[in-house]
């Protein structure tokens, strides 16, 4: 087939992709409210038909270009999504049998596809030679892997945030006469079995809208202490291609040094999750810093900021 | 108990009050500070701070022309960065305190936690009462008497990769698991250290240039080869290699919409003796290496030869190389002319000739035509624009043979000067274009710190996953008599990944249960 037939079939599924989110985020907040389990059960179908219809979107794109998909913005956003969704499916409705926050992850994903579409789409192409190579593939898999699996480990930090505050006013206010939601308490550790976040009593109780704070705090250390291995270690691969392309493994370019600023403000987190009273919130926001500083490495420092890698362009 | 060890909060109301704090006392709290968990963390998000400020201030040697067009707009804030050393946020006093209270942090925290390391391994684990006031406990009935009981418990928990110490004469076990959390710990934290050693020793004995050079000739690595600076290591002693190479052709090759597709630089290696070496391919993301030093791709240029007769006698005859204009925004570098100059001293009075190239000269003739810019990607029928001066060149002041300083000169003569031609530009002097030739620039550079470095890589990424991914775990058990058999008493606890740990627990219980069934009988 033609390249232009591969691209057509990618620019399509994209399509299918994006409403698939978008209809499976809509179910998934009614689930979140309403606890229908129908609802669910669709919003996981349309998931999964999403992934697949990216996964073609993305393969396809990778014909029509001649080449592994991942030498632009737009196609380092097709990507990540696609693991973002993937993990999510895998690690927290899979593993850890969390159903309830599939519309946050999702609504990310959509907007982050969005983005991808309107403002970062250029067309399938060759690359230029100095991205030609063996390390930065491996390089950008592995940042895009790590990224993927930060961005859901911070919508989980952010829900915690919000749980973890009310589960703080609601301790501070005369426990309800009826109903309510299970107290796990801080000496209860969670152990992510079938169900561990859904609330006895009141299905439409406020309290229950969200897994207790403290399965989100581990949900969210999880997906940060798998990623920043991957993280790392595609910051030596970046050094080792950095230095057959260019002669030096480091040298402070804006997309490297942002790299680095996550990598710290990551392993910032991971001690602090090691700190006597800087546990709980306060590592938390160290995660959202981290966060913010993991979108500026991914968007802002190829948008705005120039430098070698720069000439990646969108 | 590394936390014991390191996480330590600051005693800070120990009864002292500073003034009668003796030396030595201040000494220990600050030793006692630094080393405290907290002051890592601090440590650490200040590092990303300042990396930041190194991200948004334009930086000596990657954006030069940035920070020269702030210190011509906003002199008292380029002042102010200058002093402040933003401007080079990597190499300022401020960063270098930073990343060295790290490292002395990170030594401080990691020689106690070595030394407990140590003693952890050697000690073998100690056995505990109150087994059912632990977080995990359970109790087993087995048919076996208790002695054997625990003998099977043994050979499970052996099995399972526990260190296990008993049964010393009574039927009871300790038994941990784990030690590679905290190996992997402290074997990622030291690279840390091996990591900077490789960086100093490669910075400090290394340098890296540019090197120009046209097809045809032969480059030396010596200090005054260079184009340009060269920069080259504090702890450079032996100076440089001598080093040649020999560039047969470099050739550039566009797709038709003006993408960049390869570039090649075909050259001879050839080492200090001038033997030839090999020969050798250099692209982009492919460099070739001769005794240690590298030879990167990194860009190219075009040089005409260029002769100049002085009423029939040669006096200037060879490649001249032409430079490009910085190249302005929206444009691209392919459409723009490339400038050289001829300098010819030896004349009274001396004269400069300032050429303006068109590799390809359909550029020339549609921009003169239609004001359309259109980009060079191969070379058709090139031509030069140039202007003749006459004057004084200062030779004393402006020594880049690049730069004509056309001030105290003036011109005689301009016109065009296609290849193959020559032109007769007055005052006697013939000037002739037969021929067009390439360089190529090349960055080359030695680092022989590379290898500490990716070791120090290495072992930090090998360090980290078990540092991460596996946990600290004790157990013991004992066996009482119950009748024919006996019953197991298992308790035990993780100090991380406790979820992991509750299932753990519960297998190793039904695994140590089942050991007893198998040998029921006597
Ligand atoms: C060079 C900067 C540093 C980086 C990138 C770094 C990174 C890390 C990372 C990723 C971990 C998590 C691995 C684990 O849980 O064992 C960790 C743990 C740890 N770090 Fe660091 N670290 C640095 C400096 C320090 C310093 C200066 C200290 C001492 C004050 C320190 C003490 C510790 C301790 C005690 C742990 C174990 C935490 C625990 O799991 O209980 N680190 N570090």
């Amino acid at each position: 087939m033609s390249s232009e037939t591969w691209a057509r079939i990618s620019t399509d599924t994209f399509n299918v992709t994006f409403f698939a989110y978008l209809a499976a985020m809509v179910g998934d907040f009614h689930y979140l409210a309403f606890r229908r389990k129908p609802v669910w059960r669709a919003a996981l179908f349309l998931t999964t038909i999403g992934l697949g219809s990216q996964g073609i979107s993305l393969v396809t794109r990778g014909l029509a270009a001649g080449r592994i998909p991942i030498g632009n913005m737009y196609e380092f956003s097709l990507l990540l999504t696609f693991l973002i969704v993937l993990a999510y499916l895998g690690l927290v409705e899979g593993v850890s049998k969390v159903r309830t926050l599939g519309g946050f992850v999702l609504a990310f994903v959509v907007v982050t596809l969005a983005i991808a579409v309107l403002f970062l789409y250029v067309g399938p192409a060759p690359l230029i030679p100095a991205l030609n190579s063996y390390w930065r593939q491996i390089h950008v898999t592995s940042m895009i892997l790590s990224s993927s699996l930060l961005a859901l480990g911070c919508i989980i930090t952010i829900l915690y945030l919000v749980k973890d505050r009310r589960e703080r006013r609601d301790a501070s206010m005369p426990p309800p006469i009826m109903g309510g939601a299970i107290d796990l308490g801080s000496e209860t550790p969670p152990h992510f079995e079938a169900g561990a976040d859904e609330p006895v009593g009141a299905a439409t109780s406020r309290k229950g809208w969200l897994p207790a704070a403290a399965v989100l705090d581990r949900l969210a250390y999880r997906m940060i202490a798998f990623a920043f291995p991957i993280w790392t270690f595609g910051i030596i691969t970046g050094a080792i291609w950095a230095e057959s392309a260019w002669g030096r493994y480091w040298g402070w370019d804006p997309k490297e040094t942002w790299s680095f600023i996550t990598w710290t403000i990551f392993a910032g987190y991971l001690h602090a999750r090691a700190t006597s009273g800087w546990k709980g919130r306060r590592a938390a926001v160290i995660a959202l810093v981290g966060f913010v500083s993991l979108l500026i490495t991914y968007y802002a420092v190829n948008l705005w900021i120039v430098g070698l890698h720069s000439y990646a362009g969108v | 108990r590394r936390r014991a060890v390191c996480g330590r909060p600051l005693e800070s109301g120990s009864g002292m009050s500073a003034p009668s704090m003796t030396l030595r006392q201040s000494v220990a709290l600050v030793w006692r500070s630094l080393r405290s968990m907290r002051t890592a963390l601090v440590l650490l998000l200040l590092l990303a701070l300042a990396a930041v400020a190194g991200s948004l201030v334009p930086q000596i040697g990657l954006s030069d022309a940035r920070i020269v067009s702030i210190f011509r707009d906003h002199p008292l804030r380029a002042r102010i960065y200058d002093q402040l050393g933003l401007f080079d946020v990597y190499g300022s006093w401020w960063f270098t305190v930073i990343y060295s209270l790290l490292l002395v942090s990170l030594g401080a925290c990691l020689l106690p936690r070595t030394r407990a390391m140590v003693r952890n391994i050697r000690t073998r684990p100690v056995p505990a009462r109150d087994l059912d006031a632990m977080r995990h406990y359970a109790e087993v009935a087995v048919p076996t008497e208790p002695d054997r009981a625990i003998r099977g418990a043994r050979s499970v928990l052996r099995r399972r990769f526990f260190r296990v110490r008993g049964p010393n004469g009574q039927p009871s076990l300790a038994a941990d698991k784990g030690l590679a959390r905290e190996a992997g710990s402290l074997l990622f934290h030291w690279s840390f250290f091996l990591l900077l050693v490789g960086i100093v020793f490669g910075k400090g004995t290394g340098f890296s240039g540019k090197a120009v050079i046209v097809e045809g000739q032969t480059w030396t690595e010596a200090h005054a080869s260079y184009d340009g600076s060269v920069r080259e290591g504090r702890f450079l002693d032996d100076h440089h290699t001598g080093v040649q190479i020999h560039v047969d052709d470099f050739t550039a090759t566009y797709r038709s919409n003006g993408q960049p597709e390869d570039f090649v630089t075909h050259a001879e290696l050839l080492d200090a003796a001038g033997r030839p070496v090999r020969t050798v391919d250099i692209r982009v993301n492919h460099p070739a290496e001769i005794d240690g030093v590298k030879f990167y791709q990194f860009g190219y240029g075009w040089a005409p030869v260029i002769r100049v007769e002085h009423d029939g006698v040669p006096i200037f005859d060879g490649p001249v190389v032409c430079r490009q204009d910085p190249v302005p925004k929206g444009v691209s570098a392919l459409q723009l002319p490339w400038n050289c100059v001829v300098k010819l001293s030896s004349l009274r009075p001396q004269v400069g000739i300032a050429f303006r190239l068109w590799p390809d000269s359909r550029a020339l003739y549609t921009l003169l035509d239609t004001g359309q810019s259109m980009p060079m990607l191969t070379e058709f029928a090139p031509v030069m624009t140039y202007t003749a001066y006459e004057g004084d060149l200062r030779a004393d002041q402006i020594t880049s043979v690049a730069v004509l300083d056309t001030a105290s000169m003036r011109s005689f003569d301009d016109g065009a000067l296609g290849a193959g031609e020559s032109v007769d530009i007055g005052h006697g002097l013939t000037v002739s274009f037969p021929d067009l030739r390439q360089y190529t620039v090349l960055q080359v550079s030695r680092d022989r710190g590379l290898w500490i470095v990716f070791l120090a890589a290495i072992l930090l990424l090998l360090g980290l996953l078990p540092a991460l991914y596996t946990s600290r775990r004790k157990l013991w058990v004992t066996a009482e008599p119950d009748g024919t058999g006996s019953v197991l008493k298992v308790g035990g606890f993780a100090l991380q990944r406790r979820s992991q740990f509750e299932e753990e627990f519960a297998r190793l219980v039904r695994e140590i249960g089942r050991t007893g069934e198998a040998k029921v009988g006597p």
